[in-house]
């Protein structure tokens, strides 16, 4: 191990995040490889090494001979400050290297307030923030992930964005590169034979031109860079062939997610209208159940984990489930290895299902109604009645269960103040099955009611839509606080208000937000998603200097010809069926989940023979 | 009684922290396919406890587990297995039922290396000599049970022996400290030298601990 580190380990809180060494860490030989790819999570490691996608990632990249992918994650601070002072370089967790030696540099992009974390993390490296400034090809920096479908806030600090599903796009970049490296390729080159392939959005090859007005009037295409019109995501057609981390690193310290994943599909068939991931990640792709149950007992044994958990966008629409619960849990049982289920729905099969393999423990569960009425319920299009729900807290309530909690939004298109008073409604109805069916009413009952201040993202029903205003939010908030306020057994929590604002503003932000996040940065802005170093006033204080106005963003109801800053990301959903979602839900108009009738969003044209299948 | 394992604990493994490395064994007894005793109750897990925990960042060749091997796996075949399914810098070198008790666990051999970046001041030997020949050496240690936040401690007792030896460099100290009821900790050793020599306090200081002693001084299994 390297000197430095090894003097500043001793120092930092939880060293063993930044040593590697984990059982199924991939070490190899640095001469037997030619690409060395650094895979960064943009959070700290407890966060990053809890995400499937990257363990996908960098299985599959090492898969390859002469490929080496390592992990990189976000310092916490008292480790970046050593890492400073002793001018310790961002190196790789598995051999010490510094990235910035890499012939690759990948970050998973999960959500906007990581963002300030890209910036730090390619400081730290040693390397320029702005693609411009660095001529060379190495390092590449790459981005991808759900914050890919609008890249612009972050276009000129990466080089290259992937879009969708990186399984296969990912090699096949690897592979242009090696090319590339081999045969002296300047960068644009490079650029230029990369934007060719499909899924990949070189950002400097489109430039906006705003009106007056400062909305767009177009993404220009750069004369001569042969890129395309528009850049479609990728997908992994068939899931029963693709990639599954079944030997996977098991970290020697405690991560969030530290349990065996079992990924049961992609997609999702409902299409609730404020979801991004919902529209995104579609179609529809299931694994085969027997494949999973596969899977999922090689990954126990690999692991010794003594947890396991599916997961998916809505588990209960995995048609197998039973079969496939009913498998794993023949295994699972005797083992003593726990099986959860998250991402239910409210239903009675869902409840039925929870009993049988939460055997032994009782504590809380999760609902997300996300609206108190069942007018704007429609309106969202999250199709879950109020009988269901009620239902689903009997079965529980019944069961043992004493504690619910339940996730609400405020602010979404056409919420009323009925609405608002409609969650308060609904937890009382809530409150009463608990009484009407507890068996033990002696221990009492936790019910948490909490809101968030609904973000309006890009590629949904809703991207058209304004944030309403901190104000309104506030006013909302006080209105269901007051009505709550008799229910002694009713918990009200709500959001804080200012990371959804910076979220509003940088989900749906244009290329200008660019020198708001470098301002930021500069001005100390790192770990924004951690209450210990979010500082908002830093952020207004960013907009201000820049001369951009957030609202502009955030609060701004944008027409239907507007000319996005996504426009050139195609996802395969078509803004038109978008448009048609929003028009449904001003008239609180539901539209049935794709099992049922196929709504003609355009995500078949993704699948050979144009057929979904659900 | 319950059965041993002998490993030792170096490199990156270092940072592993005690009660991560519990769960850590735990995971690798199932992934190398070992299976061992679960403890009784609610919520059973598999039994290991880990003698004398080792300070974050320590390296060491002599660390003791106990846990209760399961019929259908000989002792001999463990080492091997387990540390197939270890992380790196964690080597298991016996397995084997345990003879003695734990409380005959007497002293510990750590070698300690103080390391001058600069170059070694002459006066770091006779120095150290110096300190741990007086006659009592009290320092104060942090408490989380004394109203003060700290105890005081005489080091000088607690140490049964050492010995000195100087690079150009490097001051290492092999000393025999008592293993425990009280234990030392010899990050203790670290912070008086530096106290009474803040002239001479090294750059880095690295700790290993090279082997587990009963009252005679021979080395416990």
């Amino acid at each position: 191990m390297n000197r430095t580190l090894e003097h500043i380990l001793p120092k930092v809180q939880k060293p063993a995040r930044y040593t590697g060494g984990e059982y199924n860490a991939v070490v190899k030989d640095r001469r037997a490889v030619d690409v060395r790819y650094a895979l960064c999570f943009p959070d700290t490691y407890e966060i990053g090494m809890s995400n499937l996608g990257c363990r996908i990632l960098y299985g599959l990249m090492n898969q390859q001979e002469g490929v080496w992918c390592e992990r990189c994650y976000a310092p916490w601070g008292d480790m970046e400050e050593e890492m400073r002072r002793e001018g310790l370089l961002l190196y790789g967790l598995e051999s010490g290297d510094p990235i910035s030696d890499f012939d690759i540099i990948g970050f998973s992009l999960g959500y906007e307030m990581a963002y300030s974390n890209v910036l730090n993390m390619l400081d730290l490296a040693g390397l320029p923030l702005r693609s411009e400034d660095r001529p060379e090809l190495t390092p590449l920096i790459v981005a991808g992930g759900t914050c890919a479908y609008n890249p612009e806030p972050l276009a000129p600090f990466i080089d290259l964005f992937v879009l969708g599903e990186g399984e296969d796009v990912t090699l096949e970049y690897i592979q242009l590169y090696r090319q590339a490296k081999e045969e002296c390729w300047s960068k644009e080159e490079f650029l230029q034979e990369a934007a060719k392939i499909e899924g990949i959005y070189v950002p400097s090859f489109y430039e906006p031109i705003y009106h007056e007005d400062g909305t767009l009037a177009e993404m220009r295409i750069k004369a001569g860079s042969g890129a395309p019109e528009t850049v479609r995501k990728r997908i992994v057609e068939d899931m029963n062939k693709s990639y599954f981390p079944v030997k996977t690193i098991i970290p020697s310290t405690e991560i969030v997610h530290d349990r065996v994943m079992l990924e049961l599909f992609r997609g999702c068939i409902r299409g609730c209208r404020f979801c991004q991931a919902g529209y995104t990640y579609r179609p529809v792709r299931n694994r085969d159940p027997k494949l999973l149950a596969e899977y999922g007992k090689a990954a126990c044994e690999d692991s010794g984990y003594q947890e396991m958990t599916l997961s998916s966008l809505s588990s209960t629409d995995y048609p197998c489930l039973l079969e496939l619960c009913d498998d794993l849990l023949d295994y699972c049982a005797p083992r003593d290895i726990g099986l959860s289920l998250p991402s239910l729905r409210a239903d009675t099969f869902s409840m039925n299902l929870m009993e049988r393999l939460q055997r032994v423990r009782k504590g809380g569960l999760t609902f997300a109604p996300e609206a108190g009425t069942q007018r704007l319920r429609d309106a969202i299009n999250k199709n879950l009645r109020e009988e269901d729900l009620l239902q689903s807290v009997r079965t529980c309530f019944s069961g043992g269960w004493n504690g619910v909690k339940l996730y609400f939004m405020l602010g979404l298109p056409t919420e009323t103040d009925e609405d608002v008073l409609g969650i308060a409604d609904l937890a009382r109805k809530v409150y009463f099955a608990w009484k009407e069916c507890s068996p033990n009413k002696a221990r009492g009952v936790r019910i948490t009611v909490s809101t968030s201040w609904f973000v309006p993202k890009p590629h949904t029903a809703f991207q058209w839509e304004a944030q309403i205003t901190r104000e309104e939010y506030q006013r909302r908030v006080d209105l269901l606080r007051d009505a709550l306020k008799r229910d002694k057994s009713i918990t009200y929590n709500w959001h804080d208000p200012e990371t959804s604002y910076l979220e509003a503003v940088f989900s749906r932000g244009d290329r200008r937000l660019a020198d708001v996040l470098e301002y930021a940065w500069l001005h100390g802005a790192k770990m924004d998603s951690w209450s210990e170093y979010f500082d908002f006033q830093r952020w207004m204080d960013a907009l201000k200097a820049c001369g951009v106005d957030g609202d502009f963003y955030a609060h701004r109801e944008r027409p239907r010809d507007e000319v996005f800053p996504w426009c050139r990301i195609d996802p395969m959903v078509t803004p038109a069926f978008l448009w048609r979602e929003r028009e449904q839900c001003y008239s609180s108009q539901t539209t049935p989940d794709c099992r049922t009738r196929c709504s003609g969003c355009g995500a078949n044209r993704l699948l050979k023979g144009g057929v979904c299948n659900g | 009684m319950a059965d041993r394992l002998l490993f030792s604990k170096t490199g990156r493994a270092k940072y592993i922290s005690h009660l991560d490395l519990m769960r850590t064994f735990q995971r690798a007894f199932a992934r190398a396919g070992i299976p061992i005793k679960h403890t009784e109750g609610f919520h059973p897990h598999p039994f290991v406890s880990i003698a004398l925990p080792l300070s974050v960042g320590y390296s060491s060749q002599c660390e003791i587990l106990e846990f209760g091997l399961l019929e259908g796996t000989p002792y001999e075949a463990v080492p091997a297995r387990l540390t197939a399914a270890m992380p790196e810098g964690i080597v298991i070198h016996q397995c084997y039922p345990a003879q003695r008790k734990l409380k005959e666990l007497t002293y510990l051999n750590y070698i300690m290396n103080f390391e001058y970046s600069e170059g070694r001041p002459q006066e770091t030997e006779p120095a150290m000599q110096e300190l741990l020949r007086r006659d009592s050496l009290v320092i104060q240690k942090k408490s989380n049970k004394s109203k003060k936040g700290y105890t005081e401690v005489d080091l000088i007792p607690l140490i049964r022996s050492f010995n000195l030896e100087c690079q150009s460099d490097t001051l290492t100290l092999d000393a025999v400290v008592q293993a425990q009821n009280p234990g030392l900790n010899p990050e203790l050793i670290r912070a008086a030298f530096c106290q009474a020599y803040p002239d001479l306090a090294p750059d880095f200081v690295t700790f290993h601990r090279r082997e587990v002693l009963d009252g005679e001084g021979k080395a416990f299994r």
